[in-house]
């Protein structure tokens, strides 16, 4: 299942899981919880950290948390 | 002020500065400690 | 005679909550510690009436009661510990319209708790720009407050904020929300098993890692630990956070209505340029250049007034007090103790100042980001520039502001690693041996010697990533990632916020460095002005006998030095002169070293000293060292021997300011002590190496 990890430059995309103990619990209470909507906004080189709008929150996390998301990417409009 | 009222400021101020050291690089008996390794707070 | 009565500012980092807190109190505010912990504790008094007086407390930013730091844990402990003098009468929620449904989801878990809240809506003014209004009535019913709409930046609303808290006793007590309903038969065994403790503190005192008043967490642990496991526990949690939600999201539907039309938005724009791949490291470059610039052109004029002003003082002070041995202490220990503090004041208010600007308007979250792959590497986090930066100045101040790094590995490797960044201290000792022994000439159009304080600085810059790299392999403990940066909107900055803030870390600099520096150097003048035995006492007589024609002021110099050269620093260094010989100095260089344990810069006023220059006078200071000669004849202060010097000083770990903040910091000594042995050390290899290498 693709997680935040592959979401391409300005896809959005709906979070389907956040379940893993190791997300910070944080995020979930900045919005990241099932069925809130994710996009990615900016990426640093490397591809780390991510900076995307969760739930109209702008977060910056890091690769390894956004691989633990699993989301549902949004069809192109 | 005579030499001996010098000598006593004197001896005050330099007391009063190595207490002061002693007291900040001597540990102290009691100290929540939080911020090493194994707290458990992070 | 007027009543006390406690306020808590709670609510999301970003908020503007300090702005609130700066409004309501003004400069009746002041920083102090929590025991035991270093977070600031920031309070102030508000004077609401004739009759009523408020202390507010300031808490740090979080966004749940979930705490995940330290300082978000400070939040929980306060109000779950009724008998802590300063649990609150009453809570002020704060939150700003373009986060308001993330900030309610703290504001539902404090209603939870059954304390008096007021929900203070921030940044009001920025309403119509981003097409939000909100149906305050139907807000104030559905969560059961009362609302203060605010903009901190145009001092509206305060007033009536106020007005608010006088009332506080009419605010109601009702949670707005039933979290007991994610699973009820586990709240109500809770409830039975504990029937006189509140119910939603009895969950937050299960699910947190606190210290807390009343329960025993031990009663707590055999009665209903056995009912759920840790993973059943944080389904739960994650079931009550989607709960809250729902509430939230069914009062927004009908309390606020966004009109994205009206919506105005640079955000966007902004963010891709600040964060760009390419240009945002080239825009942080230039950011940063032009901040050193700054600071080198706007400190030198008050740092040479300064100079100046205390010389005078101190001979002032020697001319007018009658003379003795506490006038000398006073003139040559104190006030030029003091001096050396306050001379750094400048260049590390400007430092602070750029800081605090950045912050405000919102840059250097997007630094974080832009910076934390490549610190992670080193074993740094993105938050990690910030200190290093600010090390430039001091590194006291510098390792105060690592706390905001959550993970305790990454925090501890930037606090060890800071002080190899070259301080403002370690510049006099540079400059004056740079110009001593780097030859005149140009490269690439810079001066050699230009150059070589650029190379210093990067040398320190590059030791501090070299060993956080290092530190990283070695220290083998497993500290949890906690890494979650909000970007805040850009904002224009509040010039009192900035202020405040520089005010405040300018204080702390100088009381902490400031009272060790002061007390060493009162020391150092002891030792300097007592010998053992005759030759010290005698030195007088001794001059005056060898040196016959010299004029009165020259003798006095010579005097001086023969002092020196025989009191009980004297004797140190002197001991001391085996060890360094190798590194190319002498005895009287050894005075220097040691003297530098007061602050780094007294090196030089100490060769000022040893060397017989009276005044201010840099240049006859330059003469002097250049003259002096080895027992072979060759010069003590050569390229070889001054390259070495300048290495020790930029690794060596001589500030006993900064031990003590490092072990206030790690909570321990073992870090500190790591820190003087392990630089002091590397300092020394390298300018044995280079001493003999360039001989």
């Amino acid at each position: 299942m693709p997680t935040i990890a592959d979401l391409k430059l300005g896809q959005s995309a709906t979070i389907i899981d956040c379940s893993s103990e190791a997300i910070p619990f944080k995020l979930l209470e900045m919005g990241c919880l099932p069925g809130n909507k994710v996009k990615l906004l900016q990426v640093a080189p490397f591809l780390d950290p991510l900076y995307l709008n969760i739930d109209d929150a702008f977060v910056a996390i890091r690769r390894d948390t956004a691989a633990l998301i699993c989301i549902e990417i949004d069809p192109d409009e | 002020m005579t030499p001996l009222v010098q000598y006593i400021l004197t001896g005050i101020a330099v007391m009063a500065a190595i207490v002061f050291l002693l007291r900040k690089f001597l540990p102290k008996k009691t100290k929540k400690s939080c911020g090493t390794d194994d707290c458990g707070c992070h | 005679m007027s009543k006390q009565i406690n306020v808590a500012l709670i609510g999301n980092p970003n908020t503007g909550k300090t702005s609130v807190f700066n409004a309501l109190t003004g400069l009746n505010q002041k920083v102090a510690n929590y025991p035991g912990i270093t977070v600031d504790k920031k309070e102030g008094l508000c004077k609401l009436s004739r009759v009523l007086k408020a202390h507010i407390l300031d808490l740090p930013g979080t966004y749940s009661l979930n705490a995940s730091s330290l300082d978000e844990n400070i939040v929980i402990e306060l109000l779950l510990n009724k008998n802590n003098k300063d649990f609150p009468d009453v809570a002020i929620i704060v939150s700003d319209v373009e986060n308001f449904k993330r900030n309610l989801l703290l504001f539902t878990q404090i209603k939870d708790l059954e304390i008096p809240t007021i929900l203070v809506i921030n940044m009001a003014d920025r309403m119509s720009a981003k097409g939000i209004s909100l149906d305050i009535p139907y807000l104030e019913k559905v969560l059961k407050t009362k609302i203060a709409l605010v903009s901190a930046r145009k001092n509206t609303g305060i007033a009536y904020l106020k007005t608010l808290i006088s009332n506080y006793r009419e605010l109601s007590l009702e949670p707005c929300l039933n979290a007991s309903s994610i699973d009820p038969t586990y709240f109500d065994q809770l409830q039975s098993a504990f029937p006189n403790q509140q119910l939603y503190k009895l969950w937050l005192v299960i699910t947190q890692d606190v210290n807390f008043g009343k329960i025993n967490r031990q009663e707590m642990d055999v009665a209903v630990f056995k009912t759920k496991s840790k993973s059943d526990l944080k389904r739960l949690q994650q079931k009550e956070t989607i709960k809250r939600y729902q509430f939230i999201n069914n009062v927004l539907k009908q309390g606020q209505t966004i009109d994205l039309s009206k919506a105005k938005d640079f955000r966007a724009t902004l963010d891709r340029i600040t964060m760009h791949t390419f240009w945002g490291y080239i825009i942080f470059f230039v950011v940063l250049l032009s901040i050193f610039q700054a600071i080198y052109d706007w400190s030198s004029t008050p740092m040479d007034y300064i100079d100046a002003s205390f010389a005078q003082l101190s001979e002032w002070t020697k001319a007018t007090l009658p003379s003795g041995v506490f006038t000398n202490l006073l003139a040559d220990g104190i006030i030029a103790g003091i001096g050396g503090i306050v001379i750094f004041i400048p260049q590390i208010a400007f430092l602070f100042l750029f800081i605090a600007i950045l912050e405000e308007i919102g840059y250097m979250s997007r630094v974080v980001f832009l910076m934390d792959r490549i610190m992670r590497r080193f074993g740094l986090s993105g938050k990690s520039v910030i200190p290093l930066i600010s090390g430039t100045a001091c590194a006291i101040p510098a390792i105060m502001a690592t706390r905001n790094i959550e993970n305790w590995k990454e925090r501890l490797i930037t606090i060890l690693v800071t002080p190899f960044i070259t301080c403002s201290a370690r510049l006099p000792v540079y400059l004056i041996i740079i110009s001593l022994v780097i030859p005149q000439g140009r490269f690439l159009g810079l001066s050699y010697q230009a150059l070589t304080l650029m190379s210093l600085y990067l040398i320190g810059f590059g030791m501090a990533i070299l060993s956080a790299a290092t530190l990283n392999r070695i220290l083998q403990f497993r500290s949890k990632s906690f890494f979650v940066v909000e970007m805040p909107s850009f904002k224009v900055p509040l010039i009192k916020n900035v202020a405040i803030t520089v005010v405040e870390k300018t204080r702390s600099f100088v009381f902490e460095a400031g009272k060790i520096i002061l007390a060493i150097s009162v020391l150092i003048w002891v030792l300097a002005s007592n010998g053992p035995g005759d030759s010290f006492k005698n030195a007088s007589t001794i001059v005056k006998q060898e040196y016959v024609d010299l004029d009165s002021y020259q003798v006095d110099q010579k005097i001086a030095a023969y002092r020196l050269e025989h009191s009980y620093i004297g004797l140190i260094g002197k001991s001391i002169e085996p060890l360094i010989r190798p590194l190319g100095y002498d005895w009287k260089i050894g005075i220097g070293l040691v003297t530098s344990f007061a602050a780094r810069e007294v090196f030089v006023g100490t060769l000022a000293t040893i060397y017989s220059v009276g005044g201010n006078n840099p240049d006859t200071l330059k003469q002097k060292m250049s003259a002096e000669k080895r027992a072979d004849g060759s010069a003590i202060f050569s390229l070889a021997s001054g390259i070495s010097l300048l290495l020790f000083y930029a690794f060596a770990m001589q500030c006993m300011s900064t031990l003590a903040v490092v072990k206030r910091e790690t909570n321990s000594w073992k870090w500190p002590l790591i820190q003087l042995f392990g630089m002091t050390f590397i300092a020394y290899l390298i300018s044995l190496i280079a001493f003999q290498l360039i001989q």
